[in-house]
C-alpha cells in the first residue's frame, strides 16, 4: 500500500465538479424564473445572487487544492480544501432554507449538494488521517 | 380553523344568509337545505405553494333534506417549481400601498402627485401650461380644441351655460362643429341697444390667422335669410349692406336670430377665411325672449365636402341622400346632390299659402304631414294639380337616392332609383273618362335592410317607392267650398333577411414535393 492517494474520493471530485456546473445554471435559471413570475424586490434578489455567485467562486479553489492535496499526498493543502468545504456548505444551506423563495426544484438540487458535500468531507477526513499517519 | 375556512366571497350581506352561498357563516341548516348548488366549491390559497389547504363546499342531494358537506383538503401542487417556502411575508400578498408621513411626503408626492405616474421620476417635467412656448417668430398653429382668437377676445360662440339663457363668454374651438341654441331676453325698446342682437357684434372683430400673430382675417357676411314675423324665410339677394336693428311701427326689424359661421383653414393650422352666415327676425311688443342658434363649421381649403350621412350604412336621424343623374347612358353617370323632402307641417295649415322650408327626410324617422286643402267652385283642375304636386313633392324631387350612408357620386351601383306609381282613389264607382285627377296624398317607402357583419350591422337602402295617390276632382256647385286633407308620410321598413352565420373555409394544407425530389429515380 504504498499509494495513499483516495480513488473514490478523486472520483467524487470530478463528479462534484461536472454537478456543480449543473447546479449553478439551473439555479440561476430558477432565480430569474422566480424574479418574472413573482415579486421578487431589488432587496431580496441581490443577497440571493450574491451568495450563489460566492459559492462558485469559492467552488473553484476548494476542488483545486482538494485535488493537489490528494494526488499529493499533502494534508495541508486538503486541510484547506475541508475548510472551504465548510464554507460552501454553509451558503448551500442558506440556499436551502434562507432563500426567498425556495421552490421544490431548489430544496432536490441543494439537498443533492449537501449529501455530496458529506460525503465529501468524510473521504478527506480518512484520507488526511491516512497521510499524517 | 385555518384562514381558508373563514374566507368566504358570496358572503356579501352582514346578517343575512346569502342564498346558494355554501360557505356563509350566517346560514342555518334549514337555508342550507333550500339551496340548489353552490355558488363557490372550492375556497383555496395561493395554487403555486406546493401543499396548501382548501376549504371543499358541496351539497349533498341524496340526503333528505340536503345538507351542506364541509371538507377541508389538502392540495398538493404536483409541479417541480411549486413554493415549497417563503422566506419573505409579503411575496404572496399584494403590497399595501405606502403610508404618508411627513418624511416620505415630497417624494410620493413628486412620484405620484401627476396625472400620469411615469416609471422614471427624474425625468418627468411639470408641462401643465398651455401649449404656448414663448416664439417671437409665429410659428405657431392652431390646434384642436384651441379658442379661436380675435383682436379683442375669443370668437364668441353664445350657448347655454346651466339653464337655457345665452352666455356670450363660450368661446369657438378650433375645428370643433358645434351647434347651439340658446334663449335671449329681449324687449322692442331697447333692442338696438343690446349687442347681440346685432350683425355687427359677430362681425366687427377680426380673427387672428395664427394664434398671437397680427395676420387678422376678416368676417365677411356670406348670405343674409330674412324671417317673418309667421316663420317665412326669404333669402336676401346683394349681402353687402350690414343690417342693423331698427324699429319700425311697433316692431324691432333686422335682430339677429341665428348665425353659422363658416371657417375655412389650412392643414397647417391657419385660418385663411371667414365668412357668417345670418337670419335676421323681427320681434313685436309682446315678444319678450327670442332662441338664438348658433353654428360654427369648419372646411379644409380647396375641399369641398359632402356631409355623410353614415359611413357607411346609414345613421338614424341623418338625411337621406338623394340626388340627379346629370348626364346621359353612354357617359359616366354623375350624380347632382339635393335632398329628399317632405312636406311640412305648418301651423296655418293651408297647402297653397306660402310654405316654409321644407323638411328633409332623416333616416329611420317616419314622419306624416298635411295640410288642408280649400277648394272653390273658381279653380281650374290642371292647374290645381300641378300645384299640389309641386307642394307635395317640392322644387327638385330626386330620381335617385343613395344606397350608401356614403356613397360617392361617381359609384352609379350605389344609388336606388325611386319608382314611382299612382293610384286613383275610386270612391264612387261613376268615373268619368278624361276627368281630372288630383293628388292629395304621396307616401314614400323606403325599404333598407342590414348589411355586413352580424356584429355591427350597416343599413343599407334597398328600395325606394314613392306612391302618389289621386282623386278625381268634383265640379262644386258655385259658392261652395270643400276642405280636402292632403297629407303626405314616410315610412321606413326594415327589409332585413334573417342572419345567416356565413362560416370560412376550411384551412386546407397545401404540401407539394419539389420537382425533383425523387431526382435518382425519376
Amino acid at each position: 500500500s504504498s499509494q495513499l492517494s483516495s480513488l473514490p474520493l478523486q472520483i467524487l471530485f470530478y463528479v462534484t465538479g461536472i454537478y456543480y456546473i449543473f447546479y449553478f445554471l439551473a439555479t440561476l435559471a430558477m432565480i430569474i424564473y422566480k424574479s418574472q413570475v413573482f415579486s421578487y424586490p431589488d432587496d431580496f434578489l441581490a443577497p440571493d445572487l450574491a451568495v450563489l455567485f460566492l459559492m462558485a467562486i469559492l467552488e473553484v479553489p476548494r476542488l483545486y487544492l482538494g485535488c493537489k492535496g490528494n494526488l499529493q499526498e499533502e494534508e495541508a493543502a486538503l486541510g484547506l480544501s475541508l475548510g472551504l468545504t465548510v464554507g460552501s456548505v454553509l451558503l448551500a444551506v442558506y440556499l436551502l432554507a434562507w432563500q426567498t423563495y425556495v421552490l421544490w426544484a431548489d430544496v432536490l438540487l441543494n439537498a443533492l449538494l449537501l449529501s455530496a458535500y458529506g460525503l465529501e468531507s468524510g473521504l478527506k477526513v480518512t484520507a488526511i488521517a491516512a497521510f499524517v499517519s | 380553523v385555518s384562514a381558508v375556512a373563514k374566507l368566504c366571497g358570496c358572503d356579501l350581506l352582514g346578517a343575512q344568509c346569502e342564498p346558494n352561498c355554501c360557505c356563509d357563516p350566517d346560514c342555518s341548516p334549514q337555508e342550507f337545505s333550500l339551496f340548489t348548488s353552490c355558488s363557490i366549491p372550492v375556497v383555496r390559497g395561493d395554487s403555486h405553494l406546493c401543499r396548501e389547504k382548501a376549504a371543499v363546499y358541496s351539497l349533498d342531494v341524496e340526503a333528505n333534506p340536503p345538507e351542506r358537506i364541509f371538507k377541508i383538503i389538502e392540495q398538493v401542487n404536483p409541479s417541480i417549481f411549486c413554493i415549497y417556502a417563503t422566506n419573505y411575508e409579503q411575496a404572496l400578498y399584494l403590497k399595501s400601498p405606502e403610508i404618508p408621513t411627513p418624511e416620505n411626503f415630497d417624494e410620493l408626492l413628486h412620484k405620484f402627485g401627476g396625472a400620469a405616474f411615469s416609471a422614471e421620476p427624474e425625468n418627468w417635467n411639470l408641462d401643465t401650461e398651455a401649449p404656448n412656448p414663448p416664439e417671437a417668430n409665429g410659428t405657431l398653429r392652431y390646434e384642436y380644441g384651441l379658442p379661436i382668437q380675435t383682436e379683442d377676445a375669443f370668437l364668441r360662440l353664445p350657448s347655454p351655460v346651466v339653464s337655457s339663457w345665452c352666455s356670450d363668454a363660450n368661446p369657438a374651438g378650433f375645428l370643433v362643429n358645434q351647434a347651439t341654441k340658446c334663449i335671449r331676453s329681449v324687449s322692442v325698446e331697447k333692442c338696438e341697444r343690446i349687442p347681440a342682437l346685432n350683425m355687427l357684434f359677430y362681425t366687427n372683430s377680426s380673427i387672428l390667422a395664427v394664434p398671437k400673430s397680427s395676420q387678422l382675417v376678416n368676417v365677411s357676411v356670406q348670405s343674409m335669410v330674412v324671417q317673418s314675423l309667421n316663420g317665412m324665410r326669404t333669402l336676401l339677394k346683394g349681402n353687402d349692406v350690414l343690417r342693423l336693428p331698427v324699429v319700425l311701427d311697433g316692431l324691432c326689424l333686422n335682430i339677429v336670430l341665428g348665425v353659422t359661421y363658416h371657417i375655412t383653414y389650412t392643414a397647417t393650422g391657419e385660418i385663411t377665411e371667414a365668412a357668417a352666415s345670418f337670419v335676421l327676425g323681427a320681434i313685436s311688443k309682446e315678444t319678450l325672449s327670442i332662441q338664438q342658434s348658433f353654428q360654427i363649421t369648419f372646411t379644409q381649403v380647396n375641399t369641398k365636402p359632402v356631409p355623410l350621412s353614415g359611413n357607411p350604412g346609414y345613421v338614424v336621424g341623418l338625411p337621406v341622400r338623394a340626388g340627379f343623374r346629370l348626364q346621359e347612358y353612354p357617359f359616366p353617370a354623375e350624380f347632382g346632390h339635393s335632398q329628399l323632402s317632405i312636406l311640412p307641417s305648418t301651423s296655418h295649415q293651408d297647402c297653397l299659402a306660402a310654405q316654409a322650408a321644407r323638411a328633409p327626410v332623416r333616416f329611420g324617422y317616419n314622419i306624416m304631414s298635411g295640410c288642408k286643402l280649400r277648394i272653390t267652385a273658381a279653380m281650374k283642375c290642371q292647374p290645381l294639380a300641378h300645384t299640389l304636386l309641386d307642394v307635395l313633392k317640392g322644387q327638385n324631387f330626386p330620381e335617385y337616392v343613395a344606397s350608401f350612408g356614403n356613397s360617392q357620386a361617381q359609384d352609379v351601383l350605389d344609388w336606388v332609383p325611386i319608382t314611382h306609381t299612382v293610384i286613383s282613389e275610386q270612391r264612387i264607382s261613376t268615373t268619368l273618362q278624361g276627368s281630372c285627377q288630383i293628388p292629395v296624398s304621396l307616401g314614400i317607402e323606403v325599404k333598407w335592410t342590414k348589411y355586413g357583419s352580424l356584429v355591427n350591422p350597416q343599413a343599407r337602402i334597398v328600395n325606394v317607392t314613392a306612391t302618389l295617390t289621386t282623386t278625381t276632382l268634383r265640379q262644386l256647385p258655385p259658392g261652395r267650398e270643400r276642405i280636402i286633407p292632403v297629407t303626405s308620410s314616410v315610412v321606413f321598413t326594415d327589409i332585413s333577411a334573417p342572419a345567416e352565420p356565413g362560416y370560412k373555409a376550411l384551412p386546407t394544407i397545401n404540401i407539394k414535393l419539389p420537382f425533383d425530389f425523387f431526382y435518382p429515380f425519376v
